[in-house]
């Protein structure tokens, strides 16, 4: 028996989830943005398994892309997270906050 | 027997998986969600090579959890972060409200998966998730994204210089 | 085995143009000798310039085996974004120069940004509008960052750069499941339906991930809370390229995409997917209004006043779900861009030259307040003028663009049996009359206050609020030959 495309979906999903649950809950800049990785990864799964699944390689393709994009995107975010860290010394998001109504 | 085997395979890379995941949600020190994050990424690398994607399963140790997570703990080291108590009210209705919303959208997307049916393998071909035939892919019907992401790149890396530059 | 056609390169002349001008900006700081950096606006804006004509003179048709396609819609785009990155490099100029933070950076990462604008306009595969996205976000980000001597600018990019990232995540796993139930990402494939009829839940799941990605882009509510907040905070010359180009080519895939949507579920009338669309055009339009009136502060307004034109736009996408009017309401967006184009960077241009000359960033709460213009139009009659008409225009009042933008998108969505939704959007044009008419108050009836400074112009600032205002009178009273070039942009999208 080899196990069907659902239990890859399936965990794919259960990460997406995990990662939201991340990106609204937690409050430290560094956590938030790995948890948005965790997401990416989630997507990634998921286009590697329907990859296998319709016996296509487009998928591996956009997995690929998907990483450089996570790349570019990590060095951006990292350095913006050094410039707040910069002006605030800190990375929490309620301390960062003074843009108000 | 040997039937069983793809599922003890994959049930020995999801189940650490999804603990690591919880580990980088829940890790009150930035430097335990990353390690975390690394150790997600390794066994998420070891269910890529279940669904024959050698090449990102590859791409997925060394990009990711070798260069990326790698610049993530640089930082964490670089700004010297110290976990801090988060016993906020606030903060607690937020994660019931982020904990709510993904049950939402998990059991969504559950539904919708149950609802596709029993989706079943096609059957791939001995080149399938090779450098080879992914390098064809790539240069040929992906040329588009490919050419648009070494813009990307640059883009990340001038955007990276100007916004941790010293001075302006 | 597919291959390169000289067409295909061909089509994606402008978003070449618009990179290679950015590498060139790049360039010119290294071989810069002198501290001189005023060429460095005009090169923008001959390069936006270049890029727009060409977007003009493309050949039609589908490129790259259909993951792209230059056609009017995609030249209507180009055109839009150029002409927005000229206005922004010119009000720029002056403003940075005033802080003496101009740098060839700064213009590179506009054209950077305009490039994956312009590449977003063609994307007709949700893989290629990913890579675009990042390609416009991750400039815009850097730019919403310059300055980082005061903390706004960085707070207003981390803000922006953690939902923008969390905003691409949705849509990307959005696509991973519209590729599993159509197996492919080609809006022409997906426009089909699902492979087997069990995938259709799937399918609606993905493309309700994809269209919340998108509606992070375009501050639609309840995806807006970020807007308000990296508008005041990044520096106003961006702030501006922001609200405009974005939001321009941001709309340009969401509608390509929803039409692909429509098509997939079958038909806009019994499907769930127009009905969450009006819901968050209907609350676009109340929230954005609502909360735009009580700001003090001029800036932060301009803010919730792109969202409340967020919501008359997706007003307009709605109604172009129903294939009899699709072409009068699709062609109503594009022309409501181009106006909304030239009237929001008009204002913030002149919000930036009215700002105070010190380190930005820590300027006093009230920086923006709306006693800074109290008295303006004896001071500065030009600039109080210039104001006027881009209120006007945003505030949708005859004979300016913002009017006969409005006119296009309600009478779409008249057509297209949305009349209470025209009816909310009627009555929120009239209620932010309120608030754009009270700026223009404060310029001419209130006294100025002591010491008031007059604010910084420059020759350049002066062309760009000219152009502006030429562009938004010009929209308003002879808009047939722009209303007839979006006709033609919206007849060729299906």
């Amino acid at each position: 028996m080899t196990i069907s495309a659902n239990w890859y979906l399936l965990l794919a999903a259960v990460l997406f989830c995990f990662g939201l649950v991340g990106v609204v809950s937690r409050r430290n800049i560094l956590v938030v943005f790995m948890c948005v990785e965790l997401m990416l990864n989630a997507a990634n799964l998921t286009f590697l398994t329907f990859a296998r699944q319709q016996g296509t390689m487009n998928g591996h393709a956009i997995a690929f892309f998907v990483i450089a994009v996570a790349a570019a995107e990590a060095a951006v975010g990292l350095a913006i997270v050094i410039a707040v860290f910069r002006t605030r010394g800190t990375l929490w998001m309620d301390e960062v906050s003074t843009l108000k109504n | 027997m040997a039937d069983r085997a793809e599922l003890w395979i994959f049930l020995l890379f999801a189940i650490p998986l999804v603990i690591a995941a919880a580990g980088v949600v829940a890790a009150r020190n930035p430097v335990n969600a990353a390690m975390s994050l690394v150790a997600a990424f390794f066994f998420l690398a070891g269910i890529y090579v279940l669904l024959v994607a050698h090449l990102v399963a590859f791409l997925q140790i060394l990009v990711y959890a070798g260069a990326i997570m790698v610049v993530f703990l640089f930082v964490i080291m670089l700004l010297q972060l110290h976990d801090q108590d988060m016993q906020d009210a606030k903060l607690k209705a937020m994660q019931w409200g982020g904990i709510i919303g993904a049950s939402g959208v998990l059991t969504v997307v559950a539904l919708a998966i149950q609802q596709a049916g029993e989706i079943h393998w096609k059957a791939v071909p001995e080149s399938f998730g090779t450098v080879k035939a992914v390098g064809m892919l790539l240069f040929t019907q992906y040329l588009l994204p490919f050419e648009a992401t070494s813009l990307l790149l640059l883009v990340a890396i001038v955007g990276a210089v100007v916004v941790a530059k010293q001075r302006i | 085995m597919p291959t390169v056609s000289s067409q295909d390169v061909l089509a994606l002349a402008p978003v070449a143009i618009l990179a290679l001008g950015g590498i060139a900006l790049l360039l010119s700081e290294v071989f810069l000798t002198s501290g001189k950096r005023g060429y460095q606006a005009f090169l923008t804006v001959l390069f936006a310039a270049t890029a727009g004509l060409t977007a003009f003179g493309a050949t039609p048709g589908k490129v790259f085996a259909g993951q792209a396609t230059a056609d009017a819609f995609s030249a209507f785009v180009t055109i839009t974004v150029s002409f927005g990155l000229a206005l922004a490099a010119l009000v720029s100029a002056s403003w940075l120069d005033a802080r003496g933070a101009e740098r060839g950076e700064f213009y590179a990462l506009s054209l950077f940004a305009a490039s994956g604008m312009s590449l977003l306009g063609m994307a007709s595969d949700l893989l290629v509008a990913f890579v675009a996205i990042e390609i416009m976000s991750l400039s815009t980000y850097a730019l919403a960052a310059w300055m980082r001597r005061g903390k706004k600018p960085a707070e207003a990019a981390f803000k922006y750069f953690i939902l923008g990232a969390f905003s691409s995540a949705l849509l990307l796993y959005g696509t991973s499941l519209v590729f599993g139930a159509t197996g492919s990402t080609l809006l022409s494939d997906v426009a089909r339906g699902p492979l087997q009829a069990g995938g259709s839940a799937l399918l609606s799941a993905g493309l309700v991930l994809v269209a919340a990605g998108l509606a992070f882009k375009v501050a639609a509510v309840p995806f807006h809370v970020w807007t308000p907040d990296v508008y005041e905070g990044a520096p106003t010359p961006v702030t501006a390229f922001m609200a405009a180009g974005v939001k321009t080519a941001a709309f340009a895939i969401l509608a390509r995409t929803v039409l692909a949507a429509y098509a997939a579920t079958g038909g806009a009338a019994d499907s769930a997917f127009p009905r969450v669309l009006a819901v968050l055009a209907l609350l676009t339009m109340l929230v954005g209004n609502l909360f735009a009136v009580p700001q003090r502060s001029v800036k932060r307004m301009l803010a919730y006043s792109s969202i409340a034109h967020a919501g008359y736009l997706l007003l307009g996408v709605l109604a172009a779900g129903l294939p009899a009017v699709r072409e009068r309401a699709l062609s109503g967006v594009l022309f409501y861009l181009a106006s909304y184009t030239a009237s929001a960077i008009g204002a913030f241009a002149v919000v930036g030259a009215l700002e105070s000359n010190g380190q930005p960033g820590d300027e006093p709460a009230d920086a923006w307040d709306l006693e800074r213009l109290a008295g303006l139009s004896r001071r500065r009659p030009l600039l109080a003028f210039a104001m006027t008409v881009f209120m006007l225009s945003l505030a949708g009042v005859p004979p300016t663009a913002g009017f006969v933008a409005k006119l296009l998108v309600f009478q779409a969505a008249v057509g297209a049996q949305y009349l209470a939704l025209a009816v909310v959007g009627v009555l929120t044009s009239a209620l932010g009359a309120y608030y754009y008419l009270r700026v223009v108050v404060y310029m001419y009836m209130r006294p100025a206050a002591e010491g008031e400074p007059a604010g910084v112009t420059s020759p350049v600032l002066s062309v760009a609020l000219a152009v502006a205002v030429a562009a938004v009178v010009v929209l308003g009273i002879g808009s047939e030959p722009v209303a007839s070039l979006a006709r033609a942009a919206a007849a060729v999208v299906r």
